[in-house]
């Protein structure tokens, strides 16, 4: 199987800035007369754009792979936008876990809290700021024309590096060295056993909780209401968090073993599909026509398509989970001779 | 320390064998994948009920529950006889490890745990507050024994001494 992973870096590497931009363009105009619509459209695009910078991170790693060591690419360039990389794609997960809250908030309480806006405003001002400093090292990486030295002859010497304005030299004292950070997550085996554990005690608590609103819809246990079935979400999402938190560690620990997997990306696109069933699920109605269902009364065959899908998803990340190892040597990137 | 040679004769045997070495998709990491499916079942209902035990979805009828049992048992069953040949594969690597032990020990408690409060769904009698009253205690043990165990099945990987009889008698200068 061969994969052109930097093509799919550069197609999903716009999502997070263009994303971030946007969310946080409504989320500021929603102030304006306190505009709940535009407001809830722009924690949605948030949470999309987390979705989507899960894709878009861990495919960096593999077109870093790609054009590692190529003439006329600075392996010093590459190192600085991935260390921009490691230190961003936190803060996007962060806003869009928050944005995550507020839409419960917003299903729950019907508006969000305090708190709730004032933590989203503050993290997706700062992920502007990141994801735009990431966007710019990673461009500057493949566009010799963005840089302010323009030798591409050879690689740039760390004093001959590009010129960072004044928020880029401050945001460069917290961004990690990708080897030290890869170290210490590997070094320690009881820091990777704790990882593991936490990604297989997450992986439960996702399975049973949306796996029994799965099996509602789908008509299995419907002595169930359903509405109450749903208040099992917050914790599907904190296993979610904590699996996304895991897994981001375990594969920046060692992404050699990860990127030529083929099961690797089969489950990251397992993932993407789920995201889009959610979608589906919450953006389409379909949620508000199963929420009143009663005790024995079944749901509308969309309802359980979408069930059907989401238990064959989440059973399939398990799946290619499980053979990461395995297939750890399927993958061939155009350009890698030897992995 | 003195491993039993019988582990020896299971290590040798062309079913182990094929189990830790064929490069088969079906071999040993579709034992693997089963034991993380099994544990998915037993410990995913769990969680669901011990949650609703403790006090999250209080709206949720706590009888009809009771089906989620079906699904823990069947989970526990796949475990076991993919636990068993896992065991078979590495006898001497699992049975050397003291971490082990402590896993089987939280699996016990985590069953016996899960036996008592399916007897307590069993019982007609109880009305739902009852059945929360007396649940409570369970759900705190279910969820850290069941969290335990799995933690324990994860450091395995980290904590063994010998991966194999022939390793073992390496170390110990015994060939």
């Amino acid at each position: 199987m061969e994969v052109n992973l930097a093509h799919l870096h550069l197609l999903l590497n716009h999502f997070p800035i263009i994303g971030t931009f946007i969310g946080l363009g409504l989320f500021l105009a929603s102030f304006v007369g306190e505009n709940e619509d535009l407001r809830r459209a722009s924690f949605i695009i948030f949470a999309a754009v987390g979705f989507l910078t899960i894709g878009t991170f861990l495919t960096g790693f593999g077109a870093q792979a790609m054009v590692t060591g190529k003439p006329g690419v600075s392996d010093a360039l590459i190192a600085r936008h991935e260390g921009s990389a490691m230190l961003t794609v936190w803060f996007v997960e962060l806003t869009a876990a928050l944005a995550t809250i507020g839409l419960w908030q917003y299903h729950r309480a019907s508006r969000p809290a305090h708190w709730t806006l004032s933590a989203v405003l503050f993290a997706s001002l700062l992920t502007m700021v990141l994801v735009a400093r990431t966007g710019n090292t990673g461009g500057e990486i493949n566009h010799p024309e963005i840089r302010a030295t323009q030798d591409t002859s050879q690689d740039v010497t760390p004093d001959a590096m590009p010129k960072e304005g004044p928020i880029g030299s401050i945001i460069r004292v917290f961004e990690p060295t990708p080897e030290k950070f890869s170290l210490a997550i590997v070094s320690n085996k009881w820091l990777w056993a704790f990882l593991m554990a936490m990604h297989f005690i997450g992986l439960a608590v996702i399975v049973g909780t949306v796996g029994i609103l799965d099996l509602r819809m789908m008509g299995f246990l419907k002595q169930l209401p359903l509405a109450p079935l749903h208040r099992f979400m917050p914790w599907a999402m904190a296993g979610l968090g904590i699996n996304i938190v895991t897994g981001f560690l375990a594969f920046i620990g060692q992404p050699e073993n990860y990127i030529y997997s083929g099961a690797l990306w089969l489950k990251m696109l397992a993932l993407m599909l789920l995201g889009l069933n959610a979608a589906a699920f919450y953006l389409t109605g379909v949620f508000n026509r199963v929420q009143p269902l009663q005790a024995g009364e079944d749901a509308p065959m969309s309802a359980k398509l979408i069930a059907v899908s989401s238990l064959f998803l989440w059973f399939a990340m398990i799946t290619f989970g499980r053979y990461i190892q395995l297939l750890s040597n399927t993958v061939r990137l155009p350009g890698v001779t030897s992995n | 320390m003195v491993v039993p040679q019988i582990f020896n004769t299971v290590e040798q045997s062309a079913f182990s064998t094929w189990i830790r070495e064929s490069p088969s998709l079906f071999a040993f990491y579709f034992i693997l994948l089963f034991h993380t499916i099994g544990l998915s079942f037993v410990v995913g209902a769990n969680t669901v009920v011990d949650l609703r035990l403790l006090g999250v979805a209080r709206a949720l009828p706590l009888k009809p529950l009771k089906r989620l049992f079906a699904i823990m048992w069947t989970g526990l069953a796949i475990n076991v006889v993919t636990g068993v040949l896992l065991l078979i594969a590495y006898p001497t690597k699992a049975m050397t490890n003291p971490v082990f032990y402590f896993k089987l020990l939280f699996i016990t408690i985590a069953v016996i745990t899960m036996r008592k409060m399916n007897i307590l769904f069993d019982d007609a009698s109880l009305s739902d507050p009852a059945l929360m009253a007396k649940g409570k205690s369970l759900a705190v043990m279910s969820l850290t024994f069941w969290f335990a165990a799995v933690s324990a099945g994860r450091l395995l990987s980290e904590t063994y001494r010998f991966l194999n009889y022939h390793q073992y008698l390496m170390k110990m200068g015994l060939s």
